[in-house]
Protein backbone atom coordinates (compact mmCIF):
# COMPACT_ATOMS: atom_id res chain seq x y z
CA UNK A 1 0.00 0.00 0.00
CA UNK A 2 2.49 2.30 1.18
CA UNK A 3 4.20 2.30 -2.42
CA UNK A 4 2.47 5.40 -2.81
CA UNK A 5 3.18 8.57 -1.77
CA UNK A 6 -0.28 10.05 -1.62
CA UNK A 7 -3.30 7.68 -1.35
CA UNK A 8 -6.59 9.74 -1.11
CA UNK A 9 -9.85 7.37 -0.25
CA UNK A 10 -13.71 7.86 -0.63
CA UNK A 11 -13.01 11.68 -0.21
CA UNK A 12 -16.73 13.03 0.28
CA UNK A 13 -17.78 16.96 0.88
CA UNK A 14 -20.81 18.81 0.93
CA UNK A 15 -21.70 22.36 0.86
CA UNK A 16 -24.91 23.65 1.78
CA UNK A 17 -26.03 26.31 -0.46
CA UNK A 18 -29.71 27.21 0.59
CA UNK A 19 -31.91 24.66 1.29
CA UNK A 20 -29.96 22.01 -0.55
CA UNK A 21 -26.55 20.72 -0.56
CA UNK A 22 -24.15 21.07 -3.42
CA UNK A 23 -21.78 17.38 -3.84
CA UNK A 24 -18.35 19.19 -4.13
CA UNK A 25 -16.54 15.89 -3.98
CA UNK A 26 -18.43 12.55 -4.10
CA UNK A 27 -16.16 9.40 -3.19
CA UNK A 28 -12.68 10.59 -4.75
CA UNK A 29 -10.28 7.87 -4.39
CA UNK A 30 -7.00 8.06 -6.07
CA UNK A 31 -2.95 7.74 -5.48
CA UNK A 32 0.19 9.16 -6.73
CA UNK A 33 3.48 7.28 -6.66
CA UNK A 34 6.17 8.78 -5.22
CA UNK A 35 7.63 11.24 -7.49
CA UNK A 36 4.43 11.25 -9.86
CA UNK A 37 2.68 13.54 -10.96
CA UNK A 38 -1.07 13.97 -11.39
CA UNK A 39 -3.12 16.12 -13.15
CA UNK A 40 -7.16 17.06 -11.66
CA UNK A 41 -9.00 18.44 -14.52
CA UNK A 42 -12.40 20.09 -14.90
CA UNK A 43 -14.25 22.75 -15.37
CA UNK A 44 -15.19 25.46 -12.55
CA UNK A 45 -17.17 24.06 -10.13
CA UNK A 46 -16.27 20.59 -10.46
CA UNK A 47 -14.89 20.19 -7.47
CA UNK A 48 -11.32 20.12 -8.05
CA UNK A 49 -9.97 22.94 -6.05
CA UNK A 50 -12.31 21.78 -3.14
CA UNK A 51 -10.21 18.67 -3.04
CA UNK A 52 -7.43 20.63 -3.56
CA UNK A 53 -7.81 22.37 0.02
CA UNK A 54 -9.25 19.52 1.67
CA UNK A 55 -5.65 17.83 0.87
CA UNK A 56 -3.77 20.70 2.48
CA UNK A 57 -6.14 21.07 5.56
CA UNK A 58 -8.34 24.36 4.39
CA UNK A 59 -11.56 22.22 4.10
CA UNK A 60 -12.55 19.89 6.26
CA UNK A 61 -14.19 16.57 4.57
CA UNK A 62 -17.29 15.07 5.46
CA UNK A 63 -15.79 11.36 4.76
CA UNK A 64 -12.55 9.84 3.59
CA UNK A 65 -9.21 9.10 4.54
CA UNK A 66 -5.81 10.79 3.12
CA UNK A 67 -2.26 9.50 3.73
CA UNK A 68 0.76 10.36 2.54
CA UNK A 69 3.60 7.96 3.21
CA UNK A 70 1.65 5.65 4.62
CA UNK A 71 0.83 8.28 7.63
CA UNK A 72 -2.78 9.17 7.52
CA UNK A 73 -3.60 13.12 7.91
CA UNK A 74 -6.39 14.40 10.65
CA UNK A 75 -9.66 16.09 9.33
CA UNK A 76 -8.66 18.63 11.77
CA UNK A 77 -5.06 19.46 13.02
CA UNK A 78 -5.15 20.45 16.59
CA UNK A 79 -1.81 21.78 18.30
CA UNK A 80 1.24 23.06 16.62
CA UNK A 81 3.06 19.77 16.02
CA UNK A 82 0.55 18.42 14.04
CA UNK A 83 -0.20 21.46 12.03
CA UNK A 84 3.50 21.62 11.02
CA UNK A 85 3.61 17.68 10.76
CA UNK A 86 0.67 17.83 8.16
CA UNK A 87 2.52 21.05 6.82
CA UNK A 88 5.47 18.99 6.16
CA UNK A 89 4.20 16.55 4.38
CA UNK A 90 1.92 18.40 2.00
CA UNK A 91 2.41 22.21 0.24
CA UNK A 92 -0.06 24.29 -1.85
CA UNK A 93 0.50 26.86 -4.67
CA UNK A 94 -2.01 29.11 -5.12
CA UNK A 95 -4.03 29.87 -8.83
CA UNK A 96 -3.26 33.91 -7.82
CA UNK A 97 0.09 34.95 -7.53
CA UNK A 98 -0.73 38.42 -6.33
CA UNK A 99 -2.52 37.85 -3.49
CA UNK A 100 -0.79 34.52 -2.47
CA UNK A 101 2.13 36.13 -0.86
CA UNK A 102 2.38 39.03 2.42
CA UNK A 103 2.49 42.09 0.78
CA UNK A 104 4.45 43.27 3.65
CA UNK A 105 7.34 40.91 3.69
CA UNK A 106 10.56 39.92 1.22
CA UNK A 107 10.61 36.81 -0.59
CA UNK A 108 13.69 36.35 1.85
CA UNK A 109 12.24 36.64 4.40
CA UNK A 110 9.20 34.81 3.67
CA UNK A 111 11.21 32.21 3.04
CA UNK A 112 13.09 32.85 6.21
CA UNK A 113 9.87 33.21 8.18
CA UNK A 114 8.57 29.93 6.35
CA UNK A 115 11.89 27.71 7.27
CA UNK A 116 12.26 28.98 10.71
CA UNK A 117 8.71 27.91 11.32
CA UNK A 118 9.37 24.38 10.65
CA UNK A 119 12.96 24.61 12.48
CA UNK A 120 15.40 24.79 9.53
CA UNK A 121 17.13 27.69 10.24
CA UNK A 122 20.12 29.09 7.80
CA UNK A 123 19.58 31.85 5.55
CA UNK A 124 22.16 30.24 3.70
CA UNK A 125 19.39 28.08 2.83
CA UNK A 126 17.73 31.19 0.79
CA UNK A 127 20.12 31.83 -2.03
CA UNK A 128 20.07 27.67 -3.02
CA UNK A 129 16.16 27.94 -3.22
CA UNK A 130 16.25 31.35 -5.08
CA UNK A 131 18.38 29.49 -7.08
CA UNK A 132 16.60 26.95 -7.79
CA UNK A 133 13.16 28.19 -8.49
CA UNK A 134 15.12 30.49 -11.47
CA UNK A 135 15.03 33.45 -9.19
CA UNK A 136 18.61 36.07 -8.53
CA UNK A 137 19.72 36.72 -5.77
CA UNK A 138 18.61 40.51 -5.66
CA UNK A 139 15.29 39.53 -6.12
CA UNK A 140 15.41 37.95 -2.41
CA UNK A 141 14.93 41.48 -0.95
CA UNK A 142 12.06 42.22 -3.25
CA UNK A 143 8.10 42.54 -2.27
CA UNK A 144 5.78 41.15 -3.86
CA UNK A 145 4.71 44.66 -6.00
CA UNK A 146 7.90 44.87 -7.16
CA UNK A 147 7.87 41.10 -8.77
CA UNK A 148 6.07 39.96 -12.17
CA UNK A 149 3.41 37.75 -12.17
CA UNK A 150 5.96 34.44 -12.56
CA UNK A 151 8.31 35.50 -10.38
CA UNK A 152 5.83 36.09 -7.56
CA UNK A 153 4.97 32.72 -8.41
CA UNK A 154 8.56 31.10 -8.48
CA UNK A 155 8.17 32.82 -5.33
CA UNK A 156 5.66 30.95 -4.00
CA UNK A 157 7.00 27.79 -5.44
CA UNK A 158 10.10 28.33 -3.44
CA UNK A 159 8.47 28.93 -0.28
CA UNK A 160 6.77 25.44 -0.46
CA UNK A 161 10.24 23.87 -1.65
CA UNK A 162 11.43 25.32 2.10
CA UNK A 163 9.38 23.33 4.01
CA UNK A 164 10.65 20.34 1.86
CA UNK A 165 7.31 18.44 1.43
CA UNK A 166 6.65 15.38 0.14
CA UNK A 167 3.73 16.43 -2.10
CA UNK A 168 3.01 19.56 -4.11
CA UNK A 169 -0.48 20.53 -4.25
CA UNK A 170 -0.86 23.20 -8.07
CA UNK A 171 -4.21 24.87 -7.49
CA UNK A 172 -4.52 26.69 -10.66
CA UNK A 173 -0.94 27.47 -10.48
CA UNK A 174 -0.45 28.75 -13.94
CA UNK A 175 -3.86 29.66 -15.11
CA UNK A 176 -3.26 33.56 -13.99
CA UNK A 177 0.45 34.05 -15.80
CA UNK A 178 0.14 34.34 -19.62
CA UNK A 179 1.33 31.63 -22.24
CA UNK A 180 5.42 32.08 -22.41
CA UNK A 181 5.39 32.70 -18.64
CA UNK A 182 3.28 29.50 -18.31
CA UNK A 183 5.56 27.38 -19.94
CA UNK A 184 8.78 28.75 -17.36
CA UNK A 185 6.92 27.74 -14.87
CA UNK A 186 5.43 23.99 -16.25
CA UNK A 187 9.47 23.40 -17.22
CA UNK A 188 10.20 24.75 -13.70
CA UNK A 189 7.81 22.13 -12.14
CA UNK A 190 9.12 19.46 -14.39
CA UNK A 191 12.44 20.00 -13.39
CA UNK A 192 11.72 20.15 -9.92
CA UNK A 193 10.18 16.97 -9.70
CA UNK A 194 13.08 15.68 -11.64
CA UNK A 195 15.43 16.80 -8.80
CA UNK A 196 13.95 16.49 -5.75
CA UNK A 197 11.34 13.75 -6.37
CA UNK A 198 8.34 15.79 -4.84
CA UNK A 199 4.82 14.66 -6.52
CA UNK A 200 2.94 17.15 -7.83
CA UNK A 201 -1.16 17.31 -8.05
CA UNK A 202 -2.53 19.41 -10.76
CA UNK A 203 -5.27 20.95 -10.17
CA UNK A 204 -6.31 22.51 -13.69
CA UNK A 205 -8.98 23.44 -15.85
CA UNK A 206 -6.11 23.48 -18.89
CA UNK A 207 -5.96 20.55 -20.49
CA UNK A 208 -2.73 21.48 -22.84
CA UNK A 209 -1.29 22.32 -19.27
CA UNK A 210 -1.77 19.37 -17.84
CA UNK A 211 -0.42 17.14 -20.43
CA UNK A 212 3.22 19.12 -20.05
CA UNK A 213 3.41 18.34 -16.84
CA UNK A 214 1.15 15.07 -16.23
CA UNK A 215 2.08 11.07 -16.10
CA UNK A 216 -1.82 10.28 -15.28
CA UNK A 217 -5.24 12.79 -15.31
CA UNK A 218 -8.24 12.45 -13.37
CA UNK A 219 -11.20 14.06 -14.50
CA UNK A 220 -13.85 15.58 -12.64
CA UNK A 221 -17.79 16.90 -12.91
CA UNK A 222 -19.89 17.38 -10.32
CA UNK A 223 -17.49 16.34 -8.04
CA UNK A 224 -17.13 13.15 -9.17
CA UNK A 225 -14.44 11.26 -11.51
CA UNK A 226 -15.62 10.33 -14.24
CA UNK A 227 -12.37 8.75 -16.10
CA UNK A 228 -9.03 8.64 -15.08
CA UNK A 229 -5.79 7.14 -16.55
CA UNK A 230 -2.11 8.04 -18.30
CA UNK A 231 -2.56 11.15 -19.10
CA UNK A 232 -1.59 10.98 -23.14
CA UNK A 233 -3.68 7.72 -23.39
CA UNK A 234 -6.45 10.09 -21.90
CA UNK A 235 -5.86 12.99 -23.96
CA UNK A 236 -5.84 11.32 -26.95
CA UNK A 237 -8.31 8.38 -27.10
CA UNK A 238 -10.70 9.39 -24.35
CA UNK A 239 -13.69 7.18 -23.13
CA UNK A 240 -15.82 9.38 -21.20
CA UNK A 241 -17.93 11.49 -23.41
CA UNK A 242 -17.49 14.42 -21.29
CA UNK A 243 -13.52 13.79 -21.40
CA UNK A 244 -14.51 13.80 -25.10
CA UNK A 245 -16.27 16.96 -24.73
CA UNK A 246 -13.77 18.47 -22.47
CA UNK A 247 -10.83 17.92 -25.31
CA UNK A 248 -13.27 19.42 -28.17
CA UNK A 249 -13.86 22.75 -26.22
CA UNK A 250 -10.50 23.30 -26.14
CA UNK A 251 -9.56 26.36 -28.48
CA UNK A 252 -7.50 25.10 -31.98
CA UNK A 253 -7.03 25.01 -35.53
CA UNK A 254 -11.21 24.18 -36.56
CA UNK A 255 -12.58 24.92 -33.53
CA UNK A 256 -16.36 25.75 -33.71
CA UNK A 257 -17.92 27.15 -30.23
CA UNK A 258 -21.27 26.69 -31.82
CA UNK A 259 -20.13 22.69 -32.28
CA UNK A 260 -19.15 22.85 -28.70
CA UNK A 261 -22.41 23.93 -27.49
CA UNK A 262 -24.32 21.81 -29.06
CA UNK A 263 -21.72 18.73 -28.02
CA UNK A 264 -22.44 20.14 -23.90
CA UNK A 265 -25.95 20.22 -24.49
CA UNK A 266 -26.07 16.38 -25.95
CA UNK A 267 -23.77 15.44 -23.01
CA UNK A 268 -26.01 17.44 -20.28
CA UNK A 269 -28.87 15.82 -22.01
CA UNK A 270 -27.17 12.04 -21.36
CA UNK A 271 -26.18 12.62 -17.52
CA UNK A 272 -29.83 13.65 -17.18
CA UNK A 273 -29.74 17.51 -15.76
CA UNK B 1 -0.52 57.38 -30.06
CA UNK B 2 0.57 55.58 -26.86
CA UNK B 3 2.50 58.72 -25.99
CA UNK B 4 -0.47 61.12 -25.95
CA UNK B 5 -2.66 58.79 -23.73
CA UNK B 6 -0.31 58.02 -21.19
CA UNK B 7 0.60 62.11 -20.69
CA UNK B 8 -2.95 62.89 -20.40
CA UNK B 9 -3.64 60.06 -18.26
CA UNK B 10 -1.16 61.06 -15.92
CA UNK B 11 -1.44 64.69 -15.85
CA UNK B 12 -4.53 64.51 -14.26
CA UNK B 13 -3.57 62.57 -10.88
CA UNK B 14 -0.28 64.66 -11.01
CA UNK B 15 -2.62 68.20 -10.38
CA UNK B 16 -4.66 66.97 -7.72
CA UNK B 17 -1.69 65.71 -6.19
CA UNK B 18 0.08 68.66 -6.02
CA UNK B 19 -2.89 70.93 -4.40
CA UNK B 20 -3.73 68.80 -1.86
CA UNK B 21 0.24 68.43 -0.54
CA UNK B 22 0.26 72.14 0.02
CA UNK B 23 -2.65 71.00 2.79
CA UNK B 24 -0.88 68.60 3.86
CA UNK B 25 2.06 70.07 4.36
CA UNK B 26 1.01 72.82 5.98
CA UNK B 27 -1.13 70.57 8.30
CA UNK B 28 2.10 68.44 8.90
CA UNK B 29 4.14 71.21 9.72
CA UNK B 30 1.90 73.26 11.92
CA UNK B 31 1.25 69.95 14.26
CA UNK B 32 4.51 69.47 14.40
CA UNK B 33 4.97 72.80 15.51
CA UNK B 34 2.29 72.17 18.05
CA UNK B 35 3.76 69.29 19.25
CA UNK B 36 7.42 70.75 19.80
CA UNK B 37 5.75 73.82 21.75
CA UNK B 38 3.54 70.81 24.02
CA UNK B 39 7.04 69.55 24.35
CA UNK B 40 8.97 72.15 25.30
CA UNK B 41 6.37 74.58 27.09
CA UNK B 42 8.65 74.95 29.59
CA UNK B 43 11.11 77.08 27.93
CA UNK B 44 8.89 78.21 25.12
CA UNK B 45 6.14 79.48 27.30
CA UNK B 46 6.79 83.18 28.07
CA UNK B 47 5.06 82.90 31.60
CA UNK B 48 4.06 80.29 33.81
CA UNK B 49 0.75 78.60 33.07
CA UNK B 50 -0.57 79.92 36.15
CA UNK B 51 1.25 83.01 37.02
CA UNK B 52 -1.85 85.44 38.28
CA UNK B 53 -1.23 89.21 37.16
CA UNK B 54 -3.96 91.60 38.79
CA UNK B 55 -2.35 94.41 36.91
CA UNK B 56 -2.97 93.47 33.49
CA UNK B 57 -6.72 91.30 33.44
CA UNK B 58 -8.63 90.94 30.08
CA UNK B 59 -5.50 92.17 27.53
CA UNK B 60 -6.26 92.20 24.11
CA UNK B 61 -3.39 90.67 21.93
CA UNK B 62 -0.41 93.07 21.98
CA UNK B 63 3.43 93.07 22.41
CA UNK B 64 3.20 92.07 26.29
CA UNK B 65 0.41 88.99 25.78
CA UNK B 66 0.59 87.84 22.37
CA UNK B 67 -2.63 86.21 22.58
CA UNK B 68 -3.60 88.40 25.45
CA UNK B 69 -4.73 87.47 28.97
CA UNK B 70 -7.95 86.32 30.94
CA UNK B 71 -9.57 87.43 33.90
CA UNK B 72 -6.95 87.16 36.15
CA UNK B 73 -4.42 87.97 34.20
CA UNK B 74 -2.96 84.70 32.94
CA UNK B 75 -1.07 84.96 29.52
CA UNK B 76 -3.59 83.35 27.32
CA UNK B 77 -0.26 81.81 24.86
CA UNK B 78 1.92 80.38 28.02
CA UNK B 79 -1.70 78.21 29.15
CA UNK B 80 -2.08 77.55 25.01
CA UNK B 81 1.07 75.85 25.24
CA UNK B 82 1.31 74.13 28.75
CA UNK B 83 -2.22 73.31 28.11
CA UNK B 84 -0.99 71.55 24.82
CA UNK B 85 0.64 68.58 27.08
CA UNK B 86 -2.53 67.57 28.23
CA UNK B 87 -4.72 68.34 25.47
CA UNK B 88 -2.88 66.50 22.75
CA UNK B 89 -2.01 63.32 25.46
CA UNK B 90 -5.48 62.99 26.68
CA UNK B 91 -6.72 61.45 23.12
CA UNK B 92 -3.68 60.04 22.43
CA UNK B 93 -4.07 57.82 25.77
CA UNK B 94 -7.74 57.37 25.06
CA UNK B 95 -6.93 56.15 21.47
CA UNK B 96 -4.00 53.93 22.67
CA UNK B 97 -6.61 52.06 25.13
CA UNK B 98 -9.47 51.96 22.15
CA UNK B 99 -7.31 50.58 19.90
CA UNK B 100 -5.90 48.08 22.02
CA UNK B 101 -9.57 46.83 22.65
CA UNK B 102 -11.39 47.36 19.71
CA UNK B 103 -7.73 46.01 17.31
CA UNK B 104 -8.58 43.03 19.51
CA UNK B 105 -12.53 42.69 19.55
CA UNK B 106 -12.48 43.13 15.97
CA UNK B 107 -9.67 40.19 14.97
CA UNK B 108 -11.53 38.10 17.01
CA UNK B 109 -14.58 39.00 15.39
CA UNK B 110 -13.23 38.29 12.19
CA UNK B 111 -11.44 35.49 12.96
CA UNK B 112 -13.82 33.17 14.58
CA UNK B 113 -17.27 34.62 13.14
CA UNK B 114 -19.95 32.67 15.52
CA UNK B 115 -21.17 34.20 18.71
CA UNK B 116 -18.43 36.68 19.45
CA UNK B 117 -19.13 38.16 16.13
CA UNK B 118 -22.83 38.56 17.16
CA UNK B 119 -22.06 39.96 20.68
CA UNK B 120 -19.94 42.39 18.70
CA UNK B 121 -22.43 43.58 16.00
CA UNK B 122 -24.84 43.86 18.88
CA UNK B 123 -22.60 45.72 21.04
CA UNK B 124 -21.71 48.44 18.52
CA UNK B 125 -25.25 48.73 17.30
CA UNK B 126 -26.13 49.91 21.15
CA UNK B 127 -23.25 52.06 21.67
CA UNK B 128 -24.36 53.56 18.24
CA UNK B 129 -27.86 54.03 19.04
CA UNK B 130 -26.45 55.38 22.62
CA UNK B 131 -25.65 59.28 21.58
CA UNK B 132 -21.47 58.82 22.43
CA UNK B 133 -21.25 61.65 25.32
CA UNK B 134 -24.51 60.79 27.11
CA UNK B 135 -22.78 56.94 27.85
CA UNK B 136 -19.12 58.29 28.82
CA UNK B 137 -21.22 61.11 31.08
CA UNK B 138 -22.94 58.07 32.52
CA UNK B 139 -19.63 56.15 33.41
CA UNK B 140 -18.56 59.65 34.67
CA UNK B 141 -21.45 59.69 37.10
CA UNK B 142 -20.65 56.33 37.83
CA UNK B 143 -16.67 56.49 38.41
CA UNK B 144 -16.51 59.77 39.61
CA UNK B 145 -15.05 63.28 37.11
CA UNK B 146 -11.80 63.55 36.56
CA UNK B 147 -9.28 63.63 33.08
CA UNK B 148 -8.38 59.95 33.79
CA UNK B 149 -12.19 58.63 34.15
CA UNK B 150 -12.93 60.83 31.15
CA UNK B 151 -10.18 59.23 29.03
CA UNK B 152 -11.77 55.35 29.98
CA UNK B 153 -14.52 56.15 29.83
CA UNK B 154 -14.31 57.73 25.93
CA UNK B 155 -12.06 54.50 25.02
CA UNK B 156 -14.79 52.71 25.83
CA UNK B 157 -16.94 54.53 23.60
CA UNK B 158 -14.32 54.26 20.96
CA UNK B 159 -13.55 50.69 21.17
CA UNK B 160 -16.45 49.50 18.98
CA UNK B 161 -16.31 51.65 16.80
CA UNK B 162 -12.58 50.68 16.22
CA UNK B 163 -13.87 46.75 16.60
CA UNK B 164 -16.28 47.17 14.05
CA UNK B 165 -13.95 48.73 11.69
CA UNK B 166 -11.46 46.50 12.25
CA UNK B 167 -13.50 43.55 11.65
CA UNK B 168 -14.27 44.41 8.14
CA UNK B 169 -10.65 45.23 7.41
CA UNK B 170 -9.81 41.91 9.37
CA UNK B 171 -12.51 39.98 6.95
CA UNK B 172 -11.22 41.45 3.85
CA UNK B 173 -7.67 40.57 4.41
CA UNK B 174 -8.46 37.04 5.89
CA UNK B 175 -10.15 36.44 2.41
CA UNK B 176 -6.44 36.83 1.06
CA UNK B 177 -4.69 33.90 -0.70
CA UNK B 178 -1.91 34.44 1.76
CA UNK B 179 -3.74 34.06 4.46
CA UNK B 180 -4.75 30.42 3.48
CA UNK B 181 -0.68 29.95 2.30
CA UNK B 182 -0.16 30.68 6.08
CA UNK B 183 -2.53 27.97 7.30
CA UNK B 184 -1.38 25.68 4.82
CA UNK B 185 2.19 25.97 6.72
CA UNK B 186 1.02 25.32 9.72
CA UNK B 187 1.19 28.51 11.48
CA UNK B 188 -1.59 28.50 14.12
CA UNK B 189 -4.64 30.78 14.50
CA UNK B 190 -3.47 33.28 17.21
CA UNK B 191 0.11 34.20 15.51
CA UNK B 192 -1.06 34.27 12.49
CA UNK B 193 -3.44 36.65 13.50
CA UNK B 194 -0.96 39.41 16.02
CA UNK B 195 2.09 38.73 13.54
CA UNK B 196 0.43 38.70 9.88
CA UNK B 197 -2.96 39.85 9.74
CA UNK B 198 -3.06 42.58 12.22
CA UNK B 199 0.24 44.40 10.40
CA UNK B 200 -1.32 43.84 6.92
CA UNK B 201 -4.37 46.19 8.79
CA UNK B 202 -1.60 48.68 9.88
CA UNK B 203 -2.09 51.21 7.13
CA UNK B 204 -6.03 51.81 6.40
CA UNK B 205 -5.96 51.63 10.55
CA UNK B 206 -3.69 54.07 11.37
CA UNK B 207 -5.20 56.89 8.44
CA UNK B 208 -8.26 56.11 10.39
CA UNK B 209 -6.91 56.39 14.02
CA UNK B 210 -5.19 59.74 12.82
CA UNK B 211 -8.75 60.84 12.23
CA UNK B 212 -9.79 59.74 15.22
CA UNK B 213 -7.51 61.78 17.09
CA UNK B 214 -9.35 65.00 16.28
CA UNK B 215 -12.41 63.20 17.65
CA UNK B 216 -10.91 62.64 20.78
CA UNK B 217 -9.17 66.17 21.04
CA UNK B 218 -12.55 67.67 20.60
CA UNK B 219 -14.94 65.11 22.69
CA UNK B 220 -12.31 65.03 25.89
CA UNK B 221 -12.31 69.08 25.42
CA UNK B 222 -16.08 69.02 25.47
CA UNK B 223 -15.98 66.77 28.57
CA UNK B 224 -13.75 69.17 30.43
CA UNK B 225 -15.87 72.43 29.26
CA UNK B 226 -18.46 70.62 30.72
CA UNK B 227 -16.18 70.20 34.13
CA UNK B 228 -16.44 66.21 33.97
CA UNK B 229 -12.83 66.19 32.90
CA UNK B 230 -9.60 68.41 33.51
CA UNK B 231 -9.89 70.00 36.81
CA UNK B 232 -8.52 73.32 37.08
CA UNK B 233 -5.64 74.60 37.87
CA UNK B 234 -4.78 73.08 34.66
CA UNK B 235 -5.07 74.53 31.34
CA UNK B 236 -6.16 72.12 29.29
CA UNK B 237 -8.26 74.02 25.88
CA UNK B 238 -11.81 72.42 27.12
CA UNK B 239 -11.30 74.01 30.21
CA UNK B 240 -9.84 77.15 28.91
CA UNK B 241 -12.60 77.66 27.19
CA UNK B 242 -14.93 77.27 29.87
CA UNK B 243 -13.18 79.35 32.41
CA UNK B 244 -13.19 82.07 29.42
CA UNK B 245 -16.72 82.40 28.99
CA UNK B 246 -17.29 84.52 31.88
CA UNK B 247 -15.85 87.09 29.99
CA UNK B 248 -17.89 87.08 26.79
CA UNK B 249 -20.84 89.18 28.11
CA UNK B 250 -18.60 91.29 29.12
CA UNK B 251 -17.48 91.53 25.87
CA UNK B 252 -13.83 89.52 26.46
CA UNK B 253 -13.63 87.23 23.69
CA UNK B 254 -9.76 86.67 23.66
CA UNK B 255 -9.63 83.91 26.74
CA UNK B 256 -12.57 81.91 24.62
CA UNK B 257 -11.82 82.48 21.31
CA UNK B 258 -7.65 81.72 22.06
CA UNK B 259 -8.07 77.77 23.39
CA UNK B 260 -11.67 77.06 20.81
CA UNK B 261 -9.12 78.47 17.76
CA UNK B 262 -6.31 75.96 18.56
CA UNK B 263 -8.86 73.19 19.42
CA UNK B 264 -10.54 73.62 15.98
CA UNK B 265 -7.28 74.07 14.40
CA UNK B 266 -5.26 71.28 15.56
CA UNK B 267 -8.65 69.09 14.47
CA UNK B 268 -8.63 70.32 11.00
CA UNK B 269 -5.24 69.81 10.28
CA UNK B 270 -5.43 66.31 12.02
CA UNK B 271 -7.94 65.56 9.50
CA UNK B 272 -5.96 66.48 6.92
CA UNK B 273 -3.02 64.76 7.77
CA UNK B 274 -5.23 61.66 8.59
CA UNK B 275 -7.23 61.23 5.13
CA UNK B 276 -3.73 62.46 3.17
CA UNK B 277 -2.13 59.58 5.35
CA UNK B 278 -4.46 56.90 5.11
CA UNK B 279 -4.65 57.62 0.72
CA UNK B 280 -0.82 57.40 0.85
CA UNK B 281 -0.09 53.98 2.81
CA UNK B 282 -3.16 52.36 1.21
CA UNK B 283 -1.77 53.29 -2.30
CA UNK B 284 1.55 52.24 -1.04
CA UNK B 285 0.10 48.88 0.15
CA UNK B 286 -2.19 47.64 -2.67
CA UNK B 287 -0.68 45.04 -4.27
Amino acid sequence: MSEHVLEVDGLQKAFRVGAGNVVACNNVSFAIPPGGSMGLVGESGSGKSTIARMLVGLETPDAGTIHVRGRQLGTRERGRAARLRRAKEIQMVFQDPYGSLDRRLTVAQCLDQAMRLHGVSGSSRIAGLLDQVGLLAKHGDSKPHQLSGGQRQRAAIARCLAIEPSVMVLDEAVSALDVSVQAQILALLNEIRASSGIALLFVSHDLAVVSEVTDDVLVMYRGSILEQGPTGRVLNAPEHSYTKLLISSMPGPGWDPKNVLERRAAFLAEVGV
Amino acid sequence: MSSLSTSTLASTPVIGKKKRDVAYLLSLGFLMVVVAAALLAPWVAPYAANAVDFTAIWQAPGAAHLLGTDQVGQDLFSRLIHGARESLLGPLALLALATVFGVTIGTVAAWNGGWIDGLLARITDVMFAFPGLLFVVLVIAVFGKGPATAIVALALAYAPVIAKFTRSLALAEMARPYVDAYRVQGVGGFFLCVRYIIPNLTPPLLGYLVVLFGEGLMSLATLSFLGFGAQPPSSEWGLMVQEGQSGIIQGHIWPTLVPGAAIAAVVVAVNVVGVRLSDRLNSRFER
